[in-house]
């Protein structure tokens, strides 16, 4: 029996040659017994001394371990982690990570196409499965991530990854999921660089006006099958009108938020918000229409001078009290290291832990179609898990010592930790 | 006997004058005409505080010759029996740019601009032309005069409103004749912004580098007044020139005023101060620069309010500003203040007539209003024995009105001006207001009515019962009506006389279908203005001063908060010192400090007014310290123009208002380090600040502090990131960065001796010139001011250390220092602190190797470490980028803590007064509900020397009562926009965020 696995990894770090991202974990997955550990379900429940079995890449049951009497022999290993929390692995949805790798640095950033529409871009084809920055992401519990595209009013198409692959056909999870779009507002904005406000105006009318003819022709096109002169960007456009792909609208203030509703109801899109600022001032029609909001960090700062000082960290648990289905993401590529923490920020104004750790396991999952595989620990999901030392929305006690991805253990070693661990050596600190 | 005394010497002085005017010579013939102008029976104000009735105003050509009740009225004179009228002074503007040649903007030039496009030996900065004499440039501008004559107006001082040092303005009279005559003074008055207008220059761009710029100036220019050996500078001289003129400061905002009353007075000048209309907002403070102001009436429009989602973006404050801006006056005026009005600013001249009739509606009386528009500016200019006021020998310039100008019936007549004469109004006595019954000759009646503006009243005849509307016109001598009886069956054209005895029209009409006929129409009812008490009623409840919050939106108070005695009970106390983690503990706070820690009995205290707030299962710990923090600064944190900008102070623009001083107060905050950017090698002079929300600019600055200065390295110095247009400016590579650092600090050594060599000469050398910039140098060189420096990557920060060893100083902390542990051995053999980030990377090439451990092996290396913001947002949960230091690295919780308190305390040299529970400490102090370093944690209260700042349970009720407040005014606003007044469209305002870089989205 292992009885630690995060002894056997800093070994393994201590002898590796620096700089390099470690090697993908290899395809045989072993038969694994997980005990004792603190289980988030991820749907809200918690088995305090559970017992996880996985085989096959997949969570073969999940029980309590009190009065639990392992067959030793069903397992290649057995892992005792009492104490130790268990978690479904966290999904970083609307992440530039893997297509962006240094912000000031524009040869590094494929997330942003030239133009204002593009449904047919996919940034799963930009997604560098070698940035040096997957790894420290990963190493704070984030599995998953939905590799997402920025910019325009129609950025492009998103698809859902495994962060720990040779290449983007191996990495990918759910291929060109959904299509981005950031809905023209129609807020006039005041500051130094705005636009005069007659121009703010007839821009925002414009741009309406402009998607509302394409997605009339697109929802048109897509009637024939077999279109004898092809347009790439009705044909990416296609899945909208069938819902097999999901419009994700990004937009913050309440006018645009209703507009953007009244505009995936015309066209009877599968729509999720993605901002949500302001979604609190027209919750109602959110739960009406069913649709998810994805609130982009709640660390943020209040919009008006006049809001309550803590509203960005109160958003998920005013929301979810409305009935609106919330999920919780960071912003950018480096920053998703923190997703845990822009969670457990929720937790602290109005959540419940087992709430917050919802809102960046299950409920992504859900917003992915993705659901039936992953997004909870439960009997026949991927065994894509992760255990911490603690409490894992707070960070004085979140430590994620072991990951799997479909029951393959992964490396959490990352640039940072060998750095770290040169100097270490340097200073005889260790 | 004296009134033909009187009389002969008037005919004397008149003709010496005749002779004396022009050098003009005659063309073709003289046409000389020497009029002599009487104005009989009439109210005259000799100023606001005179007031002669039944009297008598003579004038001849330009001048009064005489005023009184007595007077003989010369045989010759044209006279005007004015019964009923009441003569005023004309008014006068201070602020004005009439009869000047539009500023050309400069388009967008391609690439920065170092040095100035001015040709000629003139300032080295495009902004700076003290040279430029509006006088030279004045051209009358009769269709602009117009508008100022019919408002009233009979003289104006002029000027080119462009740059900081904007030169001289004239003083000249409105009227019609050449420039010469209109021309009453040149180099009135000297004219200053910090607003660089039209210069392409790059320097200054921020406010900071404007005020740095002046004092410069002040300094080069009494520098230049005083030695021989120099080159010539026409802008220098020309300064030097002006200085005993009366001088002009425009600002753009209260906080700004308060700027240059302090840069006038640090050169011992007294500034007029040209505000901008939010005074009441720190009245004291106004009231204490013992200016004379000059204040616009140009009230905001109020806000469209009615969608509700547009209302959202309209805050407390805008509203609040729209509702007291009327009242800004009658407070300056409380707190006798001395102001000017001028109509600056004003969209229109009517609305500027109208906005003073407000005033008078709100409680400035009327000798008040003319006082300020009279009187005051005439002795601000130092014209007041020519204008302002009707006394002999003076300019001819007055009003003949009907009533009182300044309320709505009043209206003015006439407007003299140097003896010139200019028709406003046609004279108006007659109210035409009523009900009348109109007689046609076939016997038909109609009920006419006449209501609203006394001028352009609103007639309507009833027929049957339809009231229809009738368009009105009047000339000199008759009134015109016509109205369509039955629409589209043509009109009825009236045309007559009024009897004002009897109170009766009668004329001649023409009917729709041609027909000549007689009217005539009878007074039946008086008019009564119910409109006008009604509105009254609704919308007039005045605001109080006392009301007015400080700062001025949903989160200030009424009140600035005073300390008094505190017991916390029974609380876990994270003292930051060798006690540990104190459990069950209870500490006094008095007089702002923190007096006892331990176990207290209140009982045997004895203190009056003591408040004991019970903490158990509460925690408290030290306030949070950002050592790296760019709010609460106005007009850009950067003067990232020139590669040393030493001589900026951040100081000079700490806004009191920035709402996230209050929000970081939210997060336990209480001290922060306001940094300049890191645009430059070397920016500026830092400022330190303890978060007294409320509190004004000034009473912010942590008295006693040493005083700081921001370096960078790395990509900002070199201009990395700013775009292929910025390759201009030295240095592009971190070669040139140390040699940037070696030039500065060998010039600031060689000044040093260039001054104690003159210190020691006695006089018999000539005086060197001071310099801010190298002052500044100076001081870091003699270890009075600290460097805090931006930096990355170990060789730079290898470098600077060497810099300094080599110029005998230390640098103090390293701010941002991501890869310091790379270095930490040599750090800490230099004995530098380190004040970085938990776990940024990515941003930027130079930030790849960037780890979260830094802060651990900086730490376990021996060398002071704390964790900074460098943002509005993270600084508000600094306690959890602590936790941080626990998470990567397992620094214990205690020592994590101070990472964020005593720390940086350390490194800001205030360690003594902060960042610790100690006796004797300040009582800067957080209550938690949790573990502070847990992301769980939420700050209770956040107290600063003792007072309460933040209370998370006061800021509920602020957020209701902000509530109430705001549907008040939202109803007032909307109640105005029913009466068809002029709305705002809500917009929301995007808040501008000042980080190290401001040029590029890349913080740091």
């Amino acid at each position: 029996m292992i009885r630690n696995s995060f002894i056997a990894l800093l070994l393994f770090v201590t002898t590796i040659s620096a700089a390099q991202n470690p090697a993908p974990a290899d395809n045989s997955t072993k038969r694994i017994l997980l005990l004792g550990g603190v289980a988030h379900i991820g749907n809200g429940k918690v088995i305090e001394q559970s017992a996880i079995g996985i085989a096959q890449g997949k969570i073969t049951f999940i029980m309590d371990a009190r009065g639990f009497k392992p067959d030793r022999n069903s397992f290649d290993t057995i892992i005792d982690i009492y104490g130790k929390q268990v978690y479904p692995a966290l999904i970083a949805m609307n992440t530039q990570l893997g297509i962006n790798e240094i912000e000031a640095v524009r040869a590094t950033h494929d997330y942003d196409e030239v133009g204002n529409i593009n449904p047919s871009s996919r940034a799963i084809i930009a997604y560098n499965t070698d940035s040096k920055v997957i790894p420290t992401v990963r190493s704070n519990g984030v599995l998953i991530a939905q590799i997402t595209p920025v910019g325009g009013i129609i950025s492009g198409q998103s698809s859902v990854v495994e962060l720990d692959a040779w290449n983007y056909e191996d990495a990918v999870y759910k291929m060109d999921e959904g299509i981005w779009m950031n809905f023209p507002s129609t807020q006039i904005i005041k500051a130094s660089w705005a636009e005069p406000e007659e121009e703010q105006v007839k821009k925002s009318a414009m741009h309406l006006l402009e998607l509302t003819t394409l997605f009339e022709q697109a929802r048109a096109y897509s009637m024939n099958n077999n279109q004898i002169v092809r347009n790439q960007n009705f044909e990416a456009m296609r899945g909208l009108f069938n819902q097999s792909k999901t419009l994700y609208v990004r937009c913050n203030f309440a006018k645009d938020i209703l507009a953007a509703i009244k505009f995936s109801d015309l066209y009877k899109l599968h729509m999720v918000l993605c901002g949500g600022a302001d979604a609190w001032m027209v919750a109602d029609q959110l739960k009406e229409h069913h649709i998810p909001v994805i609130i982009e960090r709640t660390q943020n700062l209040p919009r008006r001078d006049d809001e309550d000082v803590n509203l960005p960290y109160k958003l998920p648990s005013i929301l979810t009290k409305l009935g609106v289905d919330v999920s919780i993401t960071d912003e950018g590529f480096w920053k998703n290291r923190n997703l845990p923490f822009q969670a457990g920020q929720a937790v602290t104004y109005g959540m419940t832990k087992e709430e917050a750790l919802q809102t960046i396991t299950l409920n992504p999952a859900r917003i992915l179609g993705i659901d039936k595989t992953v997004g909870t620990l439960e009997d026949g999901k991927d065994a894509t898990l992760i255990i911490s030392e603690g409490d894992i929305l707070d960070m004085k006690s979140s430590v994620v010592t072991v990951a799997y991805i479909r029951g393959k253990e992964i490396n959490l070693d990352d640039i940072q930790k060998q750095l770290y661990q040169k100097y270490l050596k340097k200073y005889k600190l260790n | 006997m004296k009134k033909i005394l009187t009389f002969l010497f008037t005919i004397g002085w008149s003709v010496s004058q005749v002779l004396a005017q022009s050098t003009q010579p005659v063309q073709s013939l003289s046409d000389q005409r020497i009029i002599t102008y009487a104005f009989t029976h009439a109210e005259i104000w000799q100023d606001e505080k005179t007031v002669l009735t039944d009297a008598t105003l003579i004038i001849q050509k330009n001048k009064i010759v005489a005023v009184g009740n007595t007077l003989t009225i010369p045989a010759d004179a044209i006279v005007y029996d004015l019964k009923g009228k009441r003569i005023i002074p004309s008014f006068i503007d201070i602020y004005s740019n009439y009869g000047q040649l539009e500023v050309k903007r400069n388009e967008k030039q391609r690439g920065p601009q170092y040095q100035t496009k001015t040709k000629g030996a003139y300032s080295w900065n495009q902004a700076i032309k003290p040279e430029y004499n509006a006088a030279f440039n004045f051209e009358i501008d009769d269709k602009k005069a117009i508008d100022y004559r019919n408002s009233g107006f009979g003289a104006v001082l002029t000027f080119q409103n462009d740059g900081i040092a904007r030169g001289s303005a004239g003083f000249v009279l409105l009227g019609k004749k050449d420039e010469g005559a209109m021309l009453l003074k040149d180099k009135a008055a000297a004219m200053y912004s910090f607003n660089k207008g039209s210069s392409t220059q790059e320097y200054p761009s921020s406010l900071m580098g404007t005020i740095a710029l002046l004092r410069q100036t002040y300094l080069d220019a009494s520098w230049y007044r005083n030695v021989k050996d120099r080159d010539n500078n026409l802008s220098l001289s020309a300064w030097n020139d002006l200085q005993s003129l009366p001088q002009i400061f425009e600002v753009n905002n209260y906080r700004s005023l308060l700027r240059a009353d302090k840069v006038g007075d640090e050169f011992g000048v007294q500034y007029i101060l040209k505000g901008s209309g939010d005074e009441y907002q720190r009245l004291k403070e106004i009231k204490a620069t013992n200016a004379s102001l000059i204040i616009p009436v140009n009230f905001p429009d109020g806000y469209d309010v009615s969608n509700p989602f547009d209302a959202v973006n309209i805050s407390l404050a805008d509203l609040k500003t729209w509702e007291y801006a009327p009242y800004n006056l009658y407070w300056l005026d409380s707190a006798n203040i001395n102001y000017c009005i001028t109509s600056s600013g004003c969209k229109d001249f009517k609305t500027f007539l109208k906005n003073v009739q407000r005033l008078n509606t709100i409680g400035l009386s009327t000798a008040k209003i003319l006082k300020a528009l009279t009187v005051t500016p005439a002795k601000l200019l130092k014209v007041d024995n020519q204008v302002g006021a009707l006394h002999k020998d003076m300019q001819a310039n007055f009003l003949i009105c009907n009533g009182d100008v300044f309320t709505k019936d009043g209206s003015i007549i006439e407007n003299w001006i140097a003896g010139e004469r200019y028709i406003i109004n046609a004279d108006d006595t007659i109210d035409l207001r009523g009900v009348y019954e109109l007689k046609t000759p076939e016997g038909k009646m109609f009920q006419m009515e006449i209501v609203g503006n006394k001028l352009q009243p609103d007639i309507t005849v009833k027929i049957d019962t339809v009231k229809v509307k009738v368009d009105f016109t009047k000339d000199v001598l008759q009134y015109t009506f016509r109205l369509e009886p039955i629409k589209g069956k043509g009109y009825m054209r009236l045309s007559g006389q009024f009897n004002s005895e009897k109170r009766e029209f009668a004329g001649q009409l023409q009917t729709n279908n041609g027909e000549w006929n007689t009217w005539s129409a009878k007074q039946i009812a008086v008019y009564m203005d119910k409109k006008d008490s009604a509105s009254i009623k609704a919308s007039n409840i005045a605001p109080s001063f006392a009301d007015i919050t400080y700062p001025l939106c949903g989160f200030g108070r009424k009140y600035i908060p005073v300390e008094h005695p505190i017991l916390i009970k029974n609380i876990t106390v994270w003292t930051n010192e060798k006690e540990g983690i104190l459990k069950n503990t209870d500490v006094l706070i008095f007089k702002g400090k923190i007096t006892k820690v331990g176990s207290i009995d209140e009982n045997i205290l004895h203190l009056p007014g003591l408040e004991t707030i019970d903490g158990t299962n509460l925690h408290l710990t030290a306030g949070i310290i950002d050592e790296h923090s760019h709010i609460a600064a106005e007009g850009d944190v950067n003067e990232g123009t020139e590669s040393i900008s030493a001589e900026v102070r951040i100081g000079d623009v700490i806004n009191s208002d920035d709402i996230n001083i209050y929000r970081q107060l939210a997060g336990g905050v209480t001290t922060s380090h306001i940094l300049h950017g890191s645009a430059n090698a070397i920016g500026g002079q830092t400022a330190l600040i303890k978060l007294r929300w409320g509190k004004n600019a000034e009473q912010m600055k942590f008295e006693g502090a040493d005083g700081f200065i921001k370096f960078a390295l790395g990509e900002n110095v070199k201009q990395s990131n700013w775009g292929d247009m910025n390759r201009i400016r030295y240095p592009q590579t971190r070669m040139g960065v140390e040699q940037v650092y070696i030039d500065g600090f060998t010039r600031a050594r060689e000044y040093q001796t260039a001054w104690n060599n003159y210190n020691k000469s006695g006089g018999k050398l000539q005086m060197p010139r001071k310099d801010l910039q190298l002052d500044a140098l100076s001081e870091i060189l003699n270890k009075k001011r600290f460097i805090t420096c931006h930096s990355y990557q170990q060789g730079e920060i290898n470098m600077l250390m060497h810099v300094a060893d080599t110029f005998h100083f230390k640098v103090n902390t390293f701010t941002h220092i991501l890869e310091g542990y790379k270095v930490a051995d040599k750090m800490k053999a230099h004995g530098v602190g380190a004040s970085t980030f938990s776990d940024w990377w990515a941003y930027k090439f130079e930030v790849m190797e960037a780890i979260p451990y830094n802060g651990k092996v900086l730490h376990d290396m021996g060398i002071v470490t704390a964790y900074n913001s460098d943002d509005a947002e993270m600084a508000r949960r600094l306690n959890q980028e602590a936790a941080k230091a626990v998470k990567y690295g397992n620094v214990s919780e205690e020592e994590a803590l101070k990472f964020v308190t005593l720390n940086p305390a350390i490194l800001l040299h205030i360690d003594n007064r902060v960042g610790s529970i100690k006796e004797g400490k300040d009582a800067d102090v957080v209550i938690w509900d949790n573990n502070p370093l847990s992301i769980y944690a939420k700050v209770q209260k956040t107290f600063v020397d003792g007072i309460c700042y933040y209370d998370a349970n006061e800021e509920m009720i602020m957020l209701q009562n902000l509530n109430v407040e705001k549907t008040r005014l939202m109803n007032k606003s909307l109640d105005e926009k029913n009466k068809g007044a002029s709305m705002n469209r809500p917009s929301y305002k995007m808040e501008e965020f000042n980080h190290c870089n401001n040029k590029e989205q890349f913080p740091h």
